[in-house]
């Protein structure tokens, strides 16, 4: 009766999390109310240019501990491996697999598990002579990269290699009106242009066409209000997600400094209801 | 109290693990087979990070949303009701077949609202090959299934999950005069879910594609073709892989002089993706695993 119970609420409880998505709608609990004029709203278009991860995510201490563990039931329940399919009986490559595998076993189940095999020491010798010719002929220069790149010891925000393991993003220092300040590349759209014309037009003027990069899509992806205590023209900004493939960001004429940043570093550099507007579209990944 | 009882220090290493505890009393055990029942029914799961998987979560699926989104302002209008198909009321139609009236349209149905809970995403790879050969000696299945399992790493239950059911044999259904008759072994197939299906996607495109000689990609259909055919709207984009292809699998690399034969094989990607123009959403999808999409010229 228990297991009967139990099994379908475990399914359900392993089953695949659904992972948040970076935009998802939020139902803010007071509506704001811009300031009505009769003015016609200016529309700009911004376009958030994305570096995807490089790296693959580091697992946490539980993934890991979880892993490992699944493993060892993997190795205690799979099928015989088939040895002889894979190669040919008494041969060096076989013995080679063998004892890789016996190491491998030590490591899974520790030391006092894998049984001696009564071999003489001549043998043995011989064999390990053997594998250490093999070693030495299959040798490569292939090593392991590090996962941390000198640019982020260096703290170069400029760089593109850094932070390997999570989405970046370029975050432009732009003077409008005569005041600089943080956001993404953005500007208006004239009369008559459509939203994902305008926003390609301004991405190659603030940010050079040095790069190979794409838009993702013609719809935005979100939409911020500034907020004006005076009744002056609305100003409404559409964001469009843009990835970079290759090359760098050239800066145009009017802004003064670019970064790539994750999204808590968007954080502490923009102000504060940009951020409340913008943060809904960036990834926690 | 806490001075008798200091507290323990975890174990130095999560990935290290201690004695096994002491049998205090011994597992019962299978008549015939004289193995141990364990007392729970154990299930492998993931035992490493899949790296197409986070990748469809860190970006693609941010990607195909925006991509795939149709925006609606108001909710849909309910169906039109042509004549009452289904009354439940109704002793004579209880239990009956009662199919609505003028088919149930399916090439004409819409996709369903975008939510970020339907964002198109990859279900199960399905290998399939027919072998003409099979219906002469069934023998010759032999090495397609062993291929079937060294390229799919499937067993029946794997891993304790009763709904794996690893390489299956195909029958036949049909009788053709002089080709085929019905149940007979024809052929073999096997269903990939979760990691394994994300290791065999890349290995497929990166080094089974590249080193196929003059591929220029998966052929999209020509332009006039109909957005309304039961392919079009079931979100399945099916590829064939020639027989020359089996050798640059790396699991096949290592021993193809074990196998007969090289062996074609369909693959099917199916997705979650329904309705009109679910098929280009799956396209869409897969070309952001790199598998590369190209038109006829």
């Amino acid at each position: 009766m228990f297991s009967r119970l139990a099994r379908p609420l475990c399914r359900h409880a392993v089953c695949v999390p659904s992972r948040a998505l970076a935009t998802e709608a939020i139902d803010s609990k007071v509506p704001y109310r811009p300031p009505r004029s009769s003015a016609k709203p200016i529309l700009y278009t911004s376009v958030i240019l994305n570096r995807a991860p490089i790296l693959t995510p580091s697992p946490t201490v539980f993934e890991r501990a979880f892993y490992a563990y699944q493993q060892r039931i993997r190795r205690a329940l799979h099928n015989p491996f088939p040895t002889d399919f894979y190669f040919k009986p008494g041969s060096l490559l076989e013995s080679h697999f063998n004892v890789e595998e016996r190491y491998r076993e030590r490591i899974a189940w520790g030391p006092n598990y894998v049984k001696d095999e009564n071999v003489s020491a001549e043998s043995k010798a011989s064999e390990q002579s053997a594998f250490d010719q093999m070693a030495m002929q299959e040798q490569s220069d292939d090593r392991l990269m590090p996962r941390v790149h000198p640019a982020d010891a260096a703290r170069d925000y400029q760089s593109l290699d850094r932070k390997g393991r999570r989405n970046l993003y370029l975050l432009v220092r732009d003077v409008e009106d005569g005041k600089a300040a943080w956001g993404f590349p953005r500007g208006p759209a004239q009369d008559g242009e459509l939203l994902h014309q305008a926003a390609q037009r301004h991405f190659l003027a603030k940010c050079g066409n040095h790069m190979d990069s794409w838009i993702v899509a013609r719809k935005p992806i979100g939409m911020y209000k500034r907020q004006s205590p005076t009744p002056t023209p609305q100003d409404i900004t559409f964001f469009f997600k843009a990835h970079i493939m290759a090359g760098q960001v050239h800066p145009g004429l009017s802004v003064k400094e670019f970064v790539w940043v994750t999204k808590q570093e968007i954080r502490t550099r923009v102000a504060r209801d940009y951020w409340e507007g913008v943060k809904d579209m960036l990834s926690d990944h | 109290m806490s001075q008798r009882h200091p507290p323990r220090r975890v174990a130095r290493s999560l990935m290290r693990f201690g004695r096994p505890p002491p049998v205090k009393k011994p597992l019962q055990r299978n008549w015939r087979t004289r193995l141990p029942i364990p007392h729970v029914n154990i299930i492998g799961r993931e035992f490493a990070p899949s790296r197409l998987e986070d990748h469809y979560h860190a970006t693609l699926e941010d990607n195909a949303m925006y991509m795939t989104y149709i925006h609606e302002s108001t909710p849909r209008p309910p169906p039109r009701q042509i004549r009452l198909t289904y009354d439940p009321s109704n002793p004579y139609a209880r239990f009956r077949h009662n199919p609505p009236v003028g088919g149930d349209q399916l090439g004409k149905k819409p996709p369903p609202p975008d939510t970020p809970a339907n964002v198109v995403r990859l279900e199960k790879i399905v290998l399939h090959s027919f072998m003409k050969q099979a219906i002469g000696s069934r023998l010759q299945l032999l090495g397609l299934i062993m291929a079937m399992r060294a390229l799919s790493g499937e067993t029946e239950r794997g891993a304790g999950k009763h709904a794996v059911q690893g390489v299956q044999i195909v029958r036949g259904k049909k009788s053709v005069g002089g080709w085929i008759r019905p149940n007979i072994p024809v052929g073999a197939k096997v269903e990939l879910r979760g990691a394994p299906m994300y290791d065999f996607l890349a290995q497929l495109v990166e080094f089974v594609l590249p080193r196929l000689k003059d591929f220029p990609g998966i052929m999209l259909p020509p332009p006039g073709v109909s957005l309304h055919s039961p392919s079009a709207v079931s979100g399945v984009v099916s590829i064939g892989l020639p027989p020359t292809a089996m050798p640059f699998f790396p699991q096949i690399e290592v021993n193809v002089d074990a196998y007969p034969r090289p062996y074609g094989m369909h693959v099917h990607f199916v997705t979650n993706a329904t309705g009109v123009g679910a098929e280009n959403r799956a396209r869409a999808l897969l070309s952001g695993f790199m598998l590369p999409f190209t038109r006829h010229s």
